[in-house]
Parts: structure tokens; C-alpha cells; sequence
């Protein structure tokens, strides 16, 4: 199999052998995760069924230019799409012209026929160009990093729902839920709900509260220090006590 | 100008009413003019817990319809001539108020009265939304229990996100009650204290209020505690009237007061 690097988030491969294939991919995998991966050569379907579970990001024999930069990628996404247009003209003329002379000429038919065939295969290249181009905004907004810091007191009832990562530096109430995609850093008392799908949590020992992370619900007596790092690694969630020692703020 | 004070508490029977009565007839026992307005429609309290009932003829929402005047429908007491009330509609419910008749009729009674207490219902829904709606402070009850604190941080939440002077860019004042404190409870450890629960609600005390079973009998008589110059919340309603008049009065820590009893105790340990 070939492999090659086709830029920071866009990674290219061949299919010779599907066992290699698979291998590869399954020591690779953490690599891949945030990657487009762009494979050449026929697919089975169980590869892609083995694409589909592992969320992979992939397209199939898509050929990208050679040499350019995502920008000039797009620039010609953009040219494709105008030619795209002037042949939807041409087609409107064409079908005109062929409404007065479809009694006369059969042969002008045939043409149309092929001429349709034509189309279709367009309006499918241009949509396989418009889901690698959605791929690669998905991923590229996947990389900006954002953070929110709120130092009010959630009370109860209110919910908040955030983008990213949160700081949190006041309390959260009983009955009040705070909800993020990113990771959370709370110093003070939680007695809410906590729903956190980030890389880390930070929390403090919170008796009361109801701390989810990824799905999963942690267990209050395992927030033992005054400090908590709750981690996700390799598919684990691991929980380390943070001292007094390594807790530095300034 | 006067001031509107809305009473409220998220969680029922924790005292709004009996509160609203007795803040009512400490502020008019400071000389100054003062109105209580009973918000809970449909469950008409406070005419009783001010001895008044028998007096009622037209209610807020007549007034607010246009079908009385406001003079028609106030009531003055007969314990203190500064204390006036406004009865709630017994036959009508919650939803019969509107923002634009609320707000016209707060703005009557600012222009005539120093104080204009609001008392609140229960809840959270409509009916409280429109007592602190206009209203420029709030004063929050609770009582030292882990549901009642809930419900009155709920009910500040909404107070935060609701009020028109917050609407408008400004913060509204806030004060907490705690009412019904029984001092060997919180002693033993058994009742949250008071720290604990400023601490959760993060918001300024006006005042403690013991257990004080002559409450029951005060409000079933239709004379309000604070009335009895004896009784501890009596006294404690007194404190709580002299502070939202301005004036500075030391928070008392009820909790630790000395009964004789405690005394006794004391000696043993």
C-alpha cells in the first residue's frame, strides 16, 4: 500500500490488500481521527464498514491536485462550480433546439441520451467535492481551539450550554446544569449537574454533585483531594488527585 | 418616589405572607406610609393575617380592569394609621394579570406611598413573574431546609433574569430572611446554619428569624407578631422593619441567643 502525507489534516492511501489495509489502520488509529483520509483503489464493503465504526473521516477515489495548498483546492472547487453552470445553459439551449427538430432528427437524440449520461456524471463528482469540502470545514473548525470563562453563580434552573472549553469560577447551585463539548476547569463547590465530553476535568470534592463525563458517571467518592484531574485515555477514564504541590495558579 | 418591595420566596408556607404583614406594620410603625398589596390571586391570605377581612370590598384586579378606583379599594388599617392594604381577588386566578395594567398600577401607588410592599405567590409562574416585574427590590424568604433553599436560588435566578430595572441595565437589590430558625437545632447540627445558607445563595442577610410558636395564634387573631413586643420574632420582625427604613441595625445571631435552658446546659458540657 501507498501512504502519503497530503497535508496536516489530509492523509492519502492505496487499498493493494485488505488485511494490510486494516492493520495499519488499527495501530494507527489515534492518528487518524481528526484526519480526511483520501483512499484510491476499489473499496470492499467491509472496509468501509470498518471506516464507518471506527469514525473515520474518508472519501473514495477522489484525486486531489498535486502540489497545492488547501486554498488552491478550494479555488478550484469554485471554477469547477462556474463551468458547472455554463453547461447547465448550454443544456437549456440544447433542449429547446431539440423540441423543434426531435420529429426530424432521431440522430439528435441519441446525442441528448449520451448528453444526459454526461450531466449525471457531474452532479455526482460535484457532490463528492461538496462532502470533502464540508469534511474539511468540520475539521478545521474542529481545530480552532475556544474558551469561556464565567465567574457568575449558576443557580438553580439555569442551564448552560457551551462550545469548548469552560473555566468556571464560581458555583454551580443544586439543580442547575452546565453542559460542555470541551474540557472544564471548576474551583469551586458543584452541587448541580456536570455533563463534560472534553479531554479533562478539573473539579474539587463535590459531595453532592452529579458529575457525567462522556457518558459515563463518576463516582463522587473518588474526588478525594481538594483537587481532581478526570482524564480520558485510551477509551479509560482515569482519575488523579492533584496536590498541593502541583496546584499552581500564578 | 416610593419604594417597591416585592416579598418572595419560590417555595410555598415558608412565611411570605406572615412576613409581608408584619415588615409592612414595622415600616408604618416608623412613620412612614406604607401599602401591602396581596399578589396571590386566587388564594387570598393576608386580609387575615392583618385582621382585615371583613373589610374587603373591591380587589386589585377591579382595580387594574378600571371597575374601581384605587381609593375605593384600599384599605386602612386600624392598628396604625400609616398602613394601608390591597386585597387579591378570591374568585379569579394567575393568569388574569397583564404587564401593562401591573405596571400602571405599581406606578399609582409609588406616586402616593414611601413603601409598597408586594406580596408574592408561591411559584414561579406568571403570577410571580408580574409581582417582580416592577419591582425595585426583593426581599427572599427561606427557611433553613435544603428544598426551600432551592427553590428561593430558583426564584433568584428568575428575580436576576426577569425584573424590569435588570432589563433596563441595572442590578436589583436583594435581601434574605431566614425565618423559623430553631437555635438548639442548629446547635446540635441537626438545621443548616445561617452561614451555610448565605453562602449557597450568595446574597445580603436582613435579617433571622426564630421559631416562635405565638406566630400560629398571632395570624389566626389577625394581629401580627410584631405587635407582641415580647415575643423573639416579634422582635426580629422590629430589626428587620428598621433596617429596610435605613437604619442601621446590628444583624443578632438568633442561633446562639442564650436561652435559660442553653445556660443550664452549658454548665454541664
Amino acid at each position: 500500500m501507498k501512504n502519503r502525507q497530503y497535508s496536516l489534516k489530509v492523509f492519502e492511501t492505496t487499498i493493494d490488500n485488505e488485511e494490510d489495509f486494516m492493520s495499519f489502520f488499527d495501530t494507527h488509529q489515534i492518528l487518524f481521527q481528526d484526519h480526511l483520509i483520501v483512499i484510491k483503489g476499489r473499496m470492499s464493503p467491509t472496509i468501509k464498514a470498518y471506516l464507518e465504526i471506527n469514525n473515520f473521516h474518508f472519501i473514495n477515489n477522489f484525486t486531489l491536485p498535486i502540489g497545492r495548498s488547501r486554498k488552491a483546492l478550494e479555488e478550484e472547487f469554485s471554477l469547477q462550480k462556474e463551468g458547472e453552470k455554463d453547461h447547465l445553459e448550454k443544456e437549456e439551449l440544447f433542449h429547446s433546439f431539440n423540441a423543434l427538430q426531435s420529429e426530424i432528427d432521431i440522430k439528435e437524440k441519441q446525442l441528448q441520451a449520451s448528453n444526459k449520461a454526461l450531466k449525471e456524471e457531474k452532479i455526482k463528482n460535484i457532490s463528492i467535492q461538496k462532502a470533502c469540502q464540508e469534511k474539511l470545514e468540520m475539521l478545521s473548525n474542529k481545530a480552532t481551539p475556544s474558551m469561556t470563562i464565567i465567574d457568575n453563580r449558576i443557580r438553580s434552573g439555569q442551564e448552560l450550554n457551551i462550545e469548548g472549553d469552560l473555566l468556571l469560577l464560581n458555583r454551580v447551585n443544586s439543580g442547575a446544569v452546565v453542559k460542555t463539548t470541551g474540557s472544564l476547569i471548576a474551583t469551586q463547590l458543584i452541587e448541580g449537574s456536570i455533563r463534560c465530553n472534553g479531554q479533562l476535568m478539573m473539579l474539587s470534592i463535590s459531595p453532592k454533585a452529579n458529575i457525567v463525563f462522556h457518558g459515563v458517571e463518576v463516582d463522587n467518592n473518588l474526588l478525594k483531594s481538594q483537587l481532581n484531574r478526570i482524564e480520558l485515555k485510551n477509551r479509560e477514564i482515569h482519575i488523579t488527585q492533584v496536590t498541593k504541590k502541583e496546584t499552581n495558579w500564578a | 418616589m416610593g419604594v417597591v418591595i416585592a416579598i418572595i420566596s419560590g417555595k410555598g408556607g415558608v412565611g411570605k405572607t406572615t412576613a409581608s404583614a408584619n415588615i409592612a406594620l414595622g415600616i408604618a410603625t416608623n412613620n412612614k406610609k406604607c401599602v401591602v398589596v396581596d399578589f396571590d390571586i386566587g388564594q387570598r391570605n393576608l386580609d387575615m393575617v392583618l385582621g382585615l377581612e371583613n373589610r374587603v370590598v373591591f380587589d386589585i384586579v377591579q382595580v387594574m380592569d378600571g371597575e374601581a378606583k384605587i381609593k375605593q379599594a384600599i384599605i386602612k388599617s386600624k392598628v396604625n394609621p400609616n398602613l394601608f392594604f390591597l386585597a387579591a381577588s378570591q374568585t379569579k386566578d394567575k393568569t388574569v394579570l397583564e404587564s401593562p395594567k401591573v405596571e400602571k398600577f405599581i406606578a399609582q401607588l409609588k406616586e402616593e406611598f414611601d413603601f409598597v410592599i408586594l406580596d408574592a405567590p408561591a411559584g414561579i409562574e406568571s403570577g410571580f413573574e408580574h409581582t417582580i416585574e416592577f419591582s425595585d427590590e426583593a426581599i427572599i424568604i427561606v427557611n433553613p431546609e435544603v428544598s426551600s433553599i432551592r427553590d428561593a436560588d430558583r426564584a433568584i435566578g428568575i428575580l436576576d433574569a426577569k425584573a424590569q430595572c435588570v432589563k433596563d441595565g441595572n442590578d436589583i437589590k436583594k435581601r434574605l430572611i431566614i425565618n423559623r430558625i430553631s437555635p438548639e437545632m442548629v446547635l446540635s447540627g441537626e438545621m443548616l446554619s445561617s452561614d451555610d445558607i448565605l453562602e449557597m445563595l450568595d446574597i445580603e442577610i436582613l435579617g433571622k428569624i426564630p421559631e416562635d410558636k405565638g406566630i400560629i395564634e398571632a395570624s389566626n387573631q389577625g394581629k401580627p407578631i410584631i405587635l407582641n413586643k415580647k415575643s423573639s420574632a416579634g422582635q426580629a420582625y422590629v430589626r428587620i422593619s428598621d433596617r429596610v427604613c435605613g437604619k442601621d441595625v446590628p444583624i443578632v445571631n438568633v442561633e446562639t441567643k442564650s436561652g435559660v435552658m442553653s445556660k443550664i446546659k452549658r454548665i454541664f458540657e
